[in-house]
């Protein structure tokens, strides 16, 4: 009984966050990459995570959809409990979309079927119902003419709003995004923030790794600054510029506002 | 004396086409097989459950460092002393399969291999289950690097088929040593029995070039 009212309230705390990390260990062999990372975000919010290279950005989005599976800790994404050895994968991956720096999309494959392929294969969508949804979504982020290219034929932008498409297909509750732009040309930069941003504004809950702090302050709810696997600094975008005080963060800042 | 050969082999030639018959039989069948099997092992290789990897590895190991004759004479010779007894067809086709199967993995277990990380990682995140990702995502992609050696190894298949001549199955190789004791002729008869393995090979040869160059051409557009 007791236990059971302890279940019960812990997941009425979790209703309230979309996403919950408590002390999240992470080695990669001797290296220790996440340091009793503990953040939350909530549903519709959207978290900007920065840091210099190597600080574990990366690794702590992909613990959110277990790409990546942890030593120690927890982590709730809605409230399945993803660090569990059984945790529903399919389920957890199917509620969480999420988009790579090298967009990673099948090279065999149009824009189109790119969309179409999890919808169809796993949540068990009739390919004329998919490929209707897939062509609302490419129309979405503004590439509907492009449905039948090959990602060969498409410009990194094009191809990285196709990643996006892909990722939403699965109408997702959370978007993850790790350096969605730092692999495109500046000119396609703007093309790919211009589809996150109206995400954002329709309310997804978002994580994002990202410099674009354009970006963060249009958008973003909160700034994480990320250093040596551990969580420096947590703060509304405005006042994390504004008056950052850990001096890690400050030398950071001065180098990706400078350029 | 060469036109008088000639003219007993052209006799001979129902014989000849009798064991080019068995040749392709016993090939067509081990290659089938062989290609189903060799996909399966490849594609489980590359799922990274330690044991089965280990076990994989040790039987490609074993296949390849030992001789084809071996292995078949331990098939048709040894098998029978536990208890089960293969006739020749069914023992050329089985270690010509298990032979095969060993290398057809290995090109397929390679090509997955090269296929980059990024793409089985795009497929898991979007929730896609192992085997959809290997059979949706990957193996298309792994087609490409693996056609040309496949078809280079069905020809070299095809050529170890004339081994099975020693257990005593009248493949086209076994109908020249019989043909070459009535026509004592060797060079006839083998250039015969050459000619015949070159037909089906030479094709196949050509197919594999063609897809080799293919391939480079698509990696340097890329
Ligand atoms: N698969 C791996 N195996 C071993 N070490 C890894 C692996 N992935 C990352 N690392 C190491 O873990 C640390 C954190 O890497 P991570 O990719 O999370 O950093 P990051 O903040 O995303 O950096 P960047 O800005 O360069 O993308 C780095 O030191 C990296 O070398
Ligand atoms: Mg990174």
């Amino acid at each position: 009984m007791v236990e059971n009212i302890e279940a019960i309230a812990g997941t009425d705390g979790m209703d309230s966050k979309m996403i919950q990390f408590r002390q999240v260990n992470k080695w990669f062999g001797s290296l220790h990459v996440l340091r009793d990372v503990t953040l939350e975000v909530a549903p519709s919010e959207v978290a900007v995570i920065c840091g210099p290279s190597g600080s574990g950005k990366s690794t702590l989005i992909r613990c959110i959809n277990r790409l990546e599976p942890i030593r120690s800790g927890e982590i709730f994404v809605d409230g399945m409990a993803v660090h569990e050895r059984n945790a529903d994968l399919i389920r957890l991956r199917t509620e969480v979309g999420f988009v790579f720096q090298q967009f990673n999309l099948y090279p065999h494959m149009t824009a189109l079927e790119n969309v179409t392929l999890a919808p169809i294969k796993v949540r068990r969508q009739k390919p004329a119902e998919a490929a209707a949804l897939g062509r609302d979504l490419l129309a979405k982020v503004g590439i509907a003419e492009k449905a039948g290219s090959y990602p060969a034929q498409l410009s990194g932008g094009q191809q990285q709003r196709v990643a996006i498409a892909r990722g939403l297909a699965m109408q997702p509750k959370i978007m993850l995004f790790d350096e969605p732009t730092s692999a495109l040309d500046p000119e396609m930069i703007n093309e790919v923030l211009e589809v996150m941003i109206q995400l954002a504004k329709d309310g997804m809950t978002m994580v994002v790794v990202t410099h674009e702090m354009g970006f963060a302050r249009e958008v973003g709810h909160k700034v994480i600054f990320m250093d040596e696997g551990q969580i420096v600094e947590t703060a509304p975008p405005e006042q994390f510029f504004k008056s950052a005080r850990n001096e890690r963060t400050l030398m950071f800042l001065s180098k990706i506002l400078s350029h | 004396m060469w036109l008088f050969y000639l003219d007993s082999l052209q006799d001979a030639l129902p014989f000849f086409l009798k064991g080019l018959w068995i040749t392709i039989q016993v090939a067509g069948l081990s290659l089938v097989m062989g290609t189903g099997a060799g996909f399966l092992l490849g594609i489980l290789r590359s799922a990274r459950i330690r044991a089965l990897n280990l076990l994989l590895a040790a039987y490609v190991d074993l296949i390849r460092g030992t001789p084809f004759l071996v292995q078949i004479f331990i098939v048709f010779f040894i098998l029978p002393e536990w208890g089960i007894h293969l006739e020749a067809f069914a023992s050329a086709v089985l270690s010509l399969t298990i032979y095969g199967t060993a290398y057809i993995c290995e090109i397929v277990y390679g090509a997955i291999r090269g296929i980059p990380r990024g793409q089985i990682e795009a497929a898991a995140a979007s929730g896609l289950r192992w085997w959809q990702q290997m059979r949706y995502v990957v193996v298309p992609q792994a087609l490409r690097p693996i056609l040309p050696p496949l078809v280079g190894q069905y020809v070299l298949l095809i050529k170890d088929t004339a081994v099975v001549s020693v257990i005593g199955l009248t493949d086209v190789t076994r109908v020249g040593w019989l043909t070459v004791q009535r026509i004592p002729n060797g060079i006839l008869v083998f250039g015969l029995v050459g000619l015949l393995y070159f037909l089906i090979c030479y094709p196949l040869v050509y197919l594999s070039n063609r897809l080799e160059a293919r391939l480079k051409v698509e990696e340097s557009t890329l």
